[in-house]
């Protein structure tokens, strides 16, 4: 199959040049450029039937004699296999790829923290003018697109209303429960009321409905807008002269803003009645004891920070996903990350908000 | 087999020469580059009032970045867009959007809102812009939908339209405002050849009763010298030839007519490149 002369090397490519024959070619060309002569002759006059596969062993063989020095011809070319090679661009495809140069550790770690603080400052950016549009609004004595608003404020707080109670009867349940197989041990039982009130108020509640509407409204809302992004209605938008900022995105954030907060209140009160519940048929606490107790345990302070914080996450949740829909690149993979990211950056920005708020609140007594 | 069919003649009413108006929107050395691949390389290009301005190049010439350019959406790397003598990119965000209100872009995917109605895509801008009333809002959709043959697809959602008739849509709503200036990316795209005659039809007619000025970048060459007054070829971000239509048609350049006839130049010398492989 092969014969040799000198520095060159001739090697005769088989009537059936195709996947069938390529693997045991590829090591027979292997073998003759591992022995480095100055030209390898590919005689391509036997071939009476070749596919892709025999086309890119050709185009392999010739990048890798570029790559080594070695001087590839093709000798008897028929018409079929120009017209094949006719169809790519040859030069392109024998270039030699270069591994890029390893980058500085410094340029690395630029390249990972970068797009975050590309997406921070648009995050800001993003809350700046929404605060600068609202008051705008309100200065100017334009009407805020008020059906917009109320259609978030449905999808928001009806919508999520279900499963809030839902979740908020269990977790009261589960932390009455909890609290009476502590506090039983001490006869204290009296006080599951007042656990389960305070704790629900102050941290519990807001929280928990923050990460209930994250979840739901706020991964909404950022495949909303990135679906939009990508399929340029936003542009289409900012086109017309309607200012995405004003239509889009204030609705949602203060829809978010009036829902959250709502939902929050209901997130305590299902979680009273779970624990009153348990309380009362389980451990067998009076109801106008348990009543009492809760009421007592009950400050308007934590109800107002319970309102307070909820609103916060609410707008936070909402800037989140209003600042990563908007800047979604790259097709539907792009939402499905902006969603996702949604989700997870709502969620921490939550639990640093909320220590934040802890800490305020402790500072200030 | 619609589609099978030659495209059917532009009534000729509509193809008259018309006297050259003044600038209303110029391009000078305008500049691209997304990291190191230069898209567009110092165009300069000047539309006149009343005039439809054809772009035309080969997917991927960088003929959609410079209709963004020009519409005011993306800011050119160098070079300046001018709009009746005044910089877009150095105008303080509301005149850009005083000036957004005065014209109007047709996507390539009709880009209609999908939470609305096809009517309530018409009259939004209408609805965000006018202090007119629902009533009468709704009436002037109703109109442009009428003009654009979709008046019966009012009340229907856009993703019930086929893709003429979502190109239909878009360009009533580009057009609700009663813009002095149009920009439309690749009308034609995706269309067979009689929807895509029908949709050209109605630009020629918006540009003739309207007194519209349009700019307009597509790919599809008969479409192309069938609405343009005058008209560019990009290829490569690089201008192949500029002027009226006919003196395009007419040009001596072998690549402009190369183009135009859809020689495929990129074969030539394709099989140019495995010749050098070949053993004498």
């Amino acid at each position: 199959m092969d014969s040799s002369a000198k520095s060159v090397r001739t090697l005769e490519l088989p009537p059936l040049f195709d996947r069938s024959s390529v693997g045991t070619l590829q090591g027979e060309i292997e073998s003759a450029l591992e022995a480095e002569p100055d030209r390898i002759l590919l005689d391509l006059g036997p071939v009476e039937r070749f596919d892709s596969s025999g086309m890119a062993l050709l185009i392999e063989t010739l990048r890798k004699g570029r790559d080594r020095g070695i001087e590839i011809r093709l000798r008897g070319a028929g018409g079929g296999v120009l017209d094949f090679l006719s169809l790519l661009s040859v030069d392109r495809l024998v270039t030699v790829d270069r591994e890029r140069d390893p980058r500085p550790w410094i340029v690395r770690l630029g390249a990972v923290f970068i797009p975050v603080l590309d997406s921070t400052e648009s995050g800001l950016r993003l809350v700046g003018r929404a605060i600068v549009e609202f008051f705008r609004d309100l200065w100017t004595g334009k009407t805020m697109h008020r059906d917009r608003f109320l259609e978030e404020v449905s999808h928001a707080g009806n919508g999520g209303m279900g499963i809030v109670l839902l979740i908020g009867f269990l977790l009261g349940l589960i932390l009455a429960m909890q609290a009476w197989i502590q506090l039983r041990v001490f006869g204290a039982v009296q006080y599951i009321a007042d656990m389960v009130a305070v704790s629900v108020t102050r941290e519990i509640g807001p929280l928990m409905a923050a990460i209930l509407v994250a979840a739901r409204s706020g991964s909404s809302i950022a495949a909303q807008l990135g679906t939009m992004t990508i399929n340029e209605e936003v542009d289409a938008l900012r086109q017309m002269g309607v200012h995405p900022m004003r239509y889009l995105v204030l609705p949602k954030m203060l829809a978010l803003g009036l829902a959250t907060p709502c939902l929050a209140i209901l997130f305590c009160g299902a979680a009273i009645l779970g624990g009153a519940l348990f309380g009362i048929l389980a451990v067998g606490i009076e109801p106008g004891v348990f009543l009492e107790s809760t009421r007592k345990a009950l400050k308007f302070a934590d109800l107002l920070g319970c309102l307070l914080k909820a609103g916060v996450f609410g707008f936070l949740i909402a800037s989140v996903g209003c600042s990563l829909g908007l800047n979604v690149k790259g097709g539907p993979e792009g939402v499905g990350r902006a969603t996702t990211g949604a989700v997870v950056a709502s969620i921490f920005l939550i639990i640093v908000f909320d220590a934040i708020f802890v800490l305020a609140l402790r500072v200030s007594g | 087999m619609r589609f099978l069919r030659r495209r059917p003649k532009i009534p000729p009413g509509l193809l008259r020469p018309r006297p050259p108006g003044k600038d209303l929107l110029r391009a000078v050395a305008v500049t691209t580059t997304f990291g190191d691949r230069t898209v567009l390389n110092g165009i300069d290009l000047a539309v006149r009032k009343g005039e439809i301005f054809v772009i035309l190049g080969p997917s991927g010439c960088g003929k959609t970045t410079l209709l963004r350019h020009l519409s005011g959406m993306l800011e050119p790397t160098l070079g300046s867009i001018t709009f009746e003598g005044r910089n877009l990119y150095l105008m303080p965000e509301c005149e850009l959007d005083r000036i957004r209100q005065r014209t109007g872009f047709s996507f390539q995917g009709g880009a209609l809102l999908t939470s609305m109605s096809v009517l309530d895509n018409v009259i939004l801008p209408l609805l965000e812009n006018t202090d007119i009333s629902p009533e009468i809002a709704r009436q002037v959709g109703r109109m442009k939908l009428d003009m654009v043959g979709l008046l019966k697809a009012a009340e229907a959602s856009p993703a019930d339209l086929s893709g003429g008739m979502k190109k239909r849509a878009a360009i009533a709503r580009a057009v609700s405002m009663d813009p002095e200036l149009v920009f439309f990316d690749e009308p034609s795209a995706g269309l067979d050849p009689v929807t895509a005659a029908e949709v050209d039809n109605l630009i020629l007619k918006l540009n003739k009763v309207f007194g519209i000025t349009m700019v307009v970048v597509t790919h599809d060459i008969p479409s192309a010298f069938t609405i343009a007054d005058r008209m560019m070829i990009l290829h490569e971000g690089l201008v192949l030839a500029h002027g009226q239509r006919d003196e395009v048609r007419n040009s001596e350049d072998s690549t402009v007519q190369d183009f135009i006839h859809r020689a495929l130049p990129a074969e030539e010398a394709r099989r140019g490149e495995i010749m050098k492989y070949l053993a004498t």
